[in-house]
Formats: structure tokens, C-alpha cells, sequence
């Protein structure tokens, strides 16, 4: 899910940085605004390591095995930290393994980061209705997940399509081409979603505190 | 576990004796020049600069080999669909697929963007400790709290890391193994991560209390102290003048301004 | 009036004011009630004092309720003259935490020993200063530029040490120092704490540690004081110590042939 460097016109990854920078500072405002500020950092922090690793588990996807983005859980949890951590996660990608890219720091932090909010406000939603149970809370991180992920794949196939250095033969192909890639990813928003729903679970009977965000 | 970064920045070279700040902002700028480059006369241009810079980092040919075998897969990919469903002009003809010019001519532009966008970023990294570049970063106005968060998830995710080596290791002693996909499966793997989990957020608690015990907060933080000398201002200078090259030749070669707008 | 020397303070009419000084400490968690239970100690300037019990017995609790990190549900804690209030930054008293890794949290050791320094407004210069001798007192000079996450256990333990010393604490917590290090790095450690002129508070597993180390033992459980006085006394209670789940240390057991001993001299070898 993450663009490399190279393929993306200037243009567009200048626009990336441009709407990373507007939603860090938004979400650094918010963070600001809490009572203790302070107290979310360390939390915030160690999870976006604990993240970063986590994504390095391999999760068998027969013929091959994936790596988990998790954006939506990360979302979930961390709530407004959740923007500035994906950046700094996707820069250390980049940095010490060279995946994703430099000139597309910004443009990958709208792509992972965006639906991590999103996910945050979709998980928010289990506390309506009253009713509370482990079932509850893992259909909402099921659907966090898969949300999350689903439009991430949406902005990558979206940019990635439609920014290419040169024109694609027909307007079919590159129809063609849009589908080819978003079908492709869709077992991703399934495995992702599963696995959401495990670790929400999992969390909730460990440690519940951690579901109430940092 | 080593995360691969550390491993040259002792080694002795003009870009290693390059202040963090100005070598930041000089390699940087001289990478979005190459991302703005579009002729494809310019890239050789771009290899030999890249080249150069490398070969006076005096990193070795292997570390940056080993770099590109990763992110290889994706300019694979893109090598092996681009040609084919990309451009008007047919070369070559393989069976009921046609390869086009200009989707050969676009993976070329890409591999060698790419390529030597990642070089320069290996020297930008690798010539000095991340966590002094990201210092010149909060001096060069990072947001602390993001400075903070940075330096905090650089310093445990080494230790994270070995915790997943543990534990995947008495996994496989208790006899897991990832074979196929199964919910069983899954749910294994999302209780290992889980587990990290919830042992990261555990330990936070324990970091912010050690933070506050030692004053967190108290005092706004001394910026890092940089020293720079002269070489430093000059060698970006340099390299700003190198990055404007870039770009007015690409300009001048044709493109225009309209190649900002694709 | 304080001695700097000796770290007393003298009241008026000459008498010495407690270090410490702990009434009616009560503490629960919300799933676990009465983790402190009524405790009272005092402690003097100077003294060396041994915490000893099993493990849930409060050790830990107590000693972040007397940093003014946990607010106590009754009880007061004065701590070098001045009440103990929660929240508050008290850089005269230190503590050293069980886990290394959970108090180093800089990404170089430099970094980390000067964090405390930093957050007390010292000036750049003085800050090195502090950094450098917490380092010289620690033997630690030698790894200054390392990364944190490079560092070997016992490493690791030093320079939590010199993190804390640097601030110039006058009450230094110790929780579990020994644990985790090897023979060599637990006899450094040894050396150090014996050095030391700060008034210290040791909890500890290791009772050996404890022997060599401390010139007062007190042995909690359940959230209480059971036992409080001279260590050859109390850890010599074969019964005392095996009713609180502990077991009278070695050194202490009769021996057919004496061992040797070449630490603290004043430490009475009775075998």
C-alpha cells in the first residue's frame, strides 16, 4: 500500500506533503487539547513501535504471505496520535528498509492515515446502543479494519492509476487496470478485518483499557 | 536485531563529516529535483550525480544492493504491466500482447528515479544516526511532540522486535507452524500480536512514570546543540545549485512548467 | 541548618531531621484493596535501609507512593522535611526501577543521563558536568555514546544508576537492583551501593545483597511492617522469615568451615 519513489509526479506528492502537514497539525492541536497531553505520548509512542513490529509478523495468504497494516485498530487505539505515529512509522519504513519512499511520505501518510481516523471514530461507535459484549466489540474492529483498509486501497489504486508517467492504451485498460487491483486487495480488507476482530477481542479480555484509546 | 542503518555511520567521509541540518536539507532538495525530472536525457545526468555521491560516501556497493532487492518486487511489477497496457507507439509484438515505447520508456524513467532517489536517501541515513538526524529535524522545526514520539519509538522498537523473536520462538518450540490459512491459525498470530501489544503499552506506563520522576515537562528541552562550519553552508550551497540544475534542465529540455501539472 | 557532608539537617534544639517519614500509608488499587496497609516508617539521613518480603507484598507500590506518583488513599509521607505531594517533581529523591528498559526511554546513554539534569533548568555546561561524574561514579564513562538498546544487562543497570545520580538526589529508591545481572555485574553494583553517601532504600530478593549492603532490614507483607531492625536479627529469624515466605540467607546458616568474606568490614561475620 505504499507508493515507492520514482512514479509519482511532483505535483502530487507536493500535494501529499501539503495535506500531511495540514492534518498533523490538526491532529497535534487536538492532542494538545487534552487534559494531560504529556501522558499520551509514551503510550502513543511504544505503540507505534509495537505497530511497526507487529506489521513484520507474516500472516500465510496462500500462494505467498502478507504483511498486516492494521491502520484501522492503530486508528482505533490511538485517536488523534494515530496521524502523526503512521507518519513516523512510514518514515522509519523508509528509512531502514527502503519500502515506500521519501518523496511519497506524504502522500502514503494520507493513503494509511486518513482511514486510520476514520477507523477511530467507526470503533468509537460500539459504545451506542448500550448493550456491551466481546461479539459487539469485535464486529466494530472487524468493520475498523476493513474500512480502514478498504479505503486506503481506494486512494492507492486511485493515485497510483491515474499518475503514471504515461497514458494507458484505452480508457478500458485502465478501467481494467483500476479493477485488476482493487480485486486483488480485496481478501486483504477480509484478513484484515479477521484479525482486527482477533486483537480486539484479545485486548478486551487482557488488558480493556487499551480499547478506551491513549 | 539489527535494523541495518547503523552499521557505516562510523566510516570517514565528506558526507559523513556534513552537519546533520544542512545535509538534510541539500539531499533532500536534491531528491524532489530528481522526482521532478521527466526527460529522459536528464537521467543519465541523474546516475552519474548519484553515482559520484555514493562512491564518495564510501558506503559499500553490497549495502545498497541489498536495499533495492526488497522494493524490487513493486518496479517488477510495474516492468512486467506497463509496457504492455501503457503508450501508443508498438515496438514489439509477443504473441497477442504488444509493447509499447512509452511504457518501456516510462518503467525506465521510474527504475532510475527510483534507484537514485533510494541511493541518495542510503547516503542521507546511513552517513549519520538516525537519531541525530531526527534531532536536526526538531531543530530545523519538527514539531517536538513529534520529535518526542519519534525518539521514543526509535529507542523501544528494537526491543519489541526481540520480544516478537521470543515469543515466535517458543511458538515454534510448542510446534506452530504457518502453513495454511485457518481461523486457528489467525487467532494464534493475533494473540502473538496481541501480546506485543498489550506488553508496549504496559511498559509505556512504566516510561511515563520514569519521565515524570525525572522531571518530563518541567523544563522546555535544550534543542540539540549543532555545530556547523563553513564546508557545511558551501556543500549545500553546492548541492542546491546541483538540485536547480535538475529542474532548469528538465525545463529547458522541453517539458516546461506544464510537466509540473503531468 | 544542613551539613552537606553528612546530608543531616538540624532542627532546632539539635535534633536530626528524619529523611523520611511515613505515617499511616494506606493504598488500594481499584481490583486490589489494601495493597499498603497502615504503614509507618522513619528513616534517618544516611542510613542504609534493606526491603525484604515476598513478592506482592507492597515493595513496589510503596516506593512509587513515596515518589508522589501513586496518591495514597490515607496516610502522610514527608520526605527531606517536605510533604510528598502528588504530581509534584521532587528531584532530591530518585528511584531506580526494576526494569532498566523501562527508565532508559533516551536512544543514547548521554541522552538519558542528561534528561534528569536538563529538567531541573541547568545550563548546558553544568549539565555535562553532571553527566560526566554520574558516569565516572557509575564506571560508565566508557559507553556515553552508546545506544541504549546496545547495551548488555548489567550496562543497562549502571546507567539507569547515573541517570538518577546526576540529578544529585539526597534519597535514592532501589527496586530489585540486582535483578537480571551477572556475578560480576552484581558485585559492581554492590560496590556502588556501598559507596554511596545518599540516604538509600533497597528492596531486594538477593538477600545476600541485602547483608552486604544495608545497615537496617525491614521485612513487609501482606501491605505491612512485620519486622524492622538490625538485618542479622531479623533475616537470622529462621521462623520470622519462613512465615513471610522467605528463608534465612546462607551466609547466615551455621557452617562447619567459615567462608571468607572481603566486603564491608563492619559487617559482622558470625558462621
Amino acid at each position: 500500500m505504499h507508493i515507492p519513489d520514482g512514479i509519482l509526479p511532483i505535483s502530487v506528492n507536493a500535494g501529499g506533503y501539503a495535506a500531511t502537514a495540514a492534518v498533523t497539525w490538526y491532529s497535534i492541536r487536538k492532542i494538545k487539547q487534552k487534559e494531560n497531553p504529556r501522558e499520551g505520548i509514551p503510550k502513543a509512542s511504544l505503540l507505534t513501535a509495537a505497530f511497526f513490529v507487529v506489521s513484520w509478523i507474516h500472516i500465510p495468504v496462500p500462494p505467498t504471505s502478507v504483511h498486516l497494516v492494521l491502520n484501522g485498530l492503530l486508528g482505533a487505539l490511538l485517536g488523534y496520535y494515530a496521524f502523526p505515529a503512521i507518519l513516523i512509522g512510514l518514515f522509519f519504513q523508509a528509512v531502514m528498509f527502503g519500502h515506500g519512499g521519501l518523496t511519497t511520505l506524504g502522500i502514503n501518510a494520507v493513503i494509511m492515515g486518513l482511514p486510520a481516523i476514520l477507523a477511530y471514530y467507526i470503533f468509537r461507535l460500539r459504545k451506542l446502543g448500550g448493550k456491551d459484549s466481546p461479539k459487539k466489540d469485535g464486529a466494530f474492529g472487524f468493520l475498523a479494519g476493513a474500512v480502514a483498509i478498504g479505503i486506503s486501497v481506494a486512494i492507492f489504486v486511485g493515485i497510483l492509476v491515474t499518475n503514471l508517467p504515461t497514458d494507458f492504451i484505452s480508457a478500458e485498460v485502465e478501467r481494467a487496470a483500476i479493477y485488476t487491483l482493487a480485486i486483488a486487495h480485496l481478501p486483504l480488507l477480509g484478513i484484515e478485518g479477521t484479525i482486527t476482530s482477533l486483537l480486539v477481542v484479545f485486548l478486551r479480555r487482557v488488558r480493556p483499557g487499551i480499547l478506551d484509546g491513549v | 536485531m539489527n535494523l541495518g542503518l547503523d552499521e557505516y555511520i562510523n566510516l570517514d567521509s565528506p558526507f559523513h563529516r556534513w552537519e546533520a541540518r544542512y545535509k538534510l536539507i541539500g539531499l533532500i532538495t536534491l531528491i524532489f529535483a530528481f522526482s521532478f525530472v521527466r526527460d529522459l536525457r536528464m537521467l543519465l545526468a541523474m546516475v552519474s550525480v548519484t553515482v559520484a555521491i555514493y562512491v564518495i560516501s564510501r558506503l559499500p556497493a553490497s549495502f545498497v544492493l541489498r536495499r533495492l532487492r526488497f522494493p524490487s518486487f513493486f518496479l517488477l511489477a510495474l516492468v512486467l504491466t506497463l509496457p504492455f497496457l501503457s503508450g501508443q507507439t508498438v515496438v514489439l509484438s509477443i504473441g497477442p500482447l504488444d509493447v509499447h515505447r512509452e511504457g518501456l520508456l516510462a518503467v525506465l524513467l521510474i527504475a532510475i528515479r527510483f534507484i537514485s532517489i533510494l541511493t541518495i536517501a542510503l547516503v542521507l541515513f546511513a552517513t549519520t544516526p538516525l537519531l541525530t538526524t531526527i534531532k536536526a529535524m526538531r531543530a530545523l522545526g519538527l514539531p517536538s511532540i513529534m520529535a518526542d514520539m519519534a525518539l521514543l519509538a526509535l529507542r523501544y522498537i528494537q526491543e519489541i522486535g526481540q520480544d516478537l523473536k521470543k515469543i515466535q520462538t517458543s511458538m515454534r518450540l510448542r510446534g506452530f507452524r504457518k502453513r495454511r490459512l485457518s481461523l486457528y491459525g489467525l487467532r494464534t498470530l493475533a494473540w502473538l500480536g496481541g501480546s506485543i501489544l498489550v506488553h508496549s503499552y504496559e511498559r509505556s506506563e512504566w516510561v511515563y512514570k520514569a519521565m515524570i520522576l525525572r522531571g518530563y515537562g518541567h523544563a522546555p528541552h535544550p534543542r540539540a546543540e549543532f555545530q556547523s562550519c563553513h564546508r557545511d553552508v558551501v556543500t549545500l550551497g553546492i548541492f542546491l545549485l546541483i538540485a536547480a540544475g535538475f529542474i532548469t534542465g528538465d525545463i529547458l529540455f522541453g517539458h516546461g512548467v506544464s510537466a509540473l501539472l503531468q | 541548618m544542613t551539613d552537606k557532608e553528612s546530608d543531616i539537617t538540624l532542627l532546632a534544639g539539635g535534633r536530626v531531621e528524619s529523611a523520611l517519614s511515613v505515617s499511616g500509608l494506606c493504598f488500594s488499587y481499584p481490583d486490589r484493596p489494601n495493597v499498603l496497609n497502615n504503614i509507618t516508617l522513619n528513616v534517618m539521613p544516611g542510613e542504609r535501609v534493606g526491603l525484604i518480603g515476598p513478592n506482592g507484598a507492597g515493595k513496589t507500590t510503596f516506593f512509587l507512593s513515596l515518589c508522589g506518583v501513586l496518591e495514597p488513599s490515607a496516610g502522610e509521607i514527608v520526605l527531606l522535611g517536605k510533604p510528598v505531594v502528588n504530581g509534584d517533581f521532587r528531584p532530591d529523591v530518585a528511584l531506580v526501577f526494576q526494569n532498566p528498559d523501562d527508565q532508559l526511554f533516551c536512544p543514547s546513554v548521554w541522552d538519558d543521563v542528561a534528561f534528569g539534569p536538563q529538567n531541573t533548568g541547568l545550563s548546558k555546561d553544568e549539565v555535562e558536568k553532571r553527566v560526566r561524574e554520574a558516569l565516572a561514579t557509575v564506571e560508565g564513562t566508557e559507553l556515553a555514546e552508546r545506544p541504549v538498546h546496545h547495551l548488555s544487562e548489567g550496562e543497562k543497570r549502571i546507567i539507569s544508576v547515573a541517570g538518577v545520580l546526576a540529578m544529585h538526589p539526597r534519597l535514592i529508591i532501589y527496586d530489585e537492583p540486582g535483578a537480571n545481572l551477572d556475578i560480576r555485574s552484581r558485585r559492581r553494583l554492590i560496590h556502588l551501593l556501598q559507596g554511596s553517601t545518599e540516604t538509600i532504600l533497597v528492596a531486594s530478593h538477593d538477600l545476600e545483597l541485602i547483608l552486604e549492603v544495608c545497615n537496617r532490614v525491614v521485612l513487609m507483607d501482606g501491605g505491612g511492617i512485620v519486622a524492622d531492625g538490625d538485618p542479622h536479627t531479623i533475616m537470622g529469624n529462621a521462623e520470622l522469615m519462613e512465615a513471610h515466605g522467605q528463608e534465612k540467607p546462607h551466609s547466615l546458616l551455621p557452617h562447619q568451615v567459615p567462608h571468607q568474606y572481603f566486603c564491608h568490614p563492619t559487617i559482622a561475620r558470625n558462621v
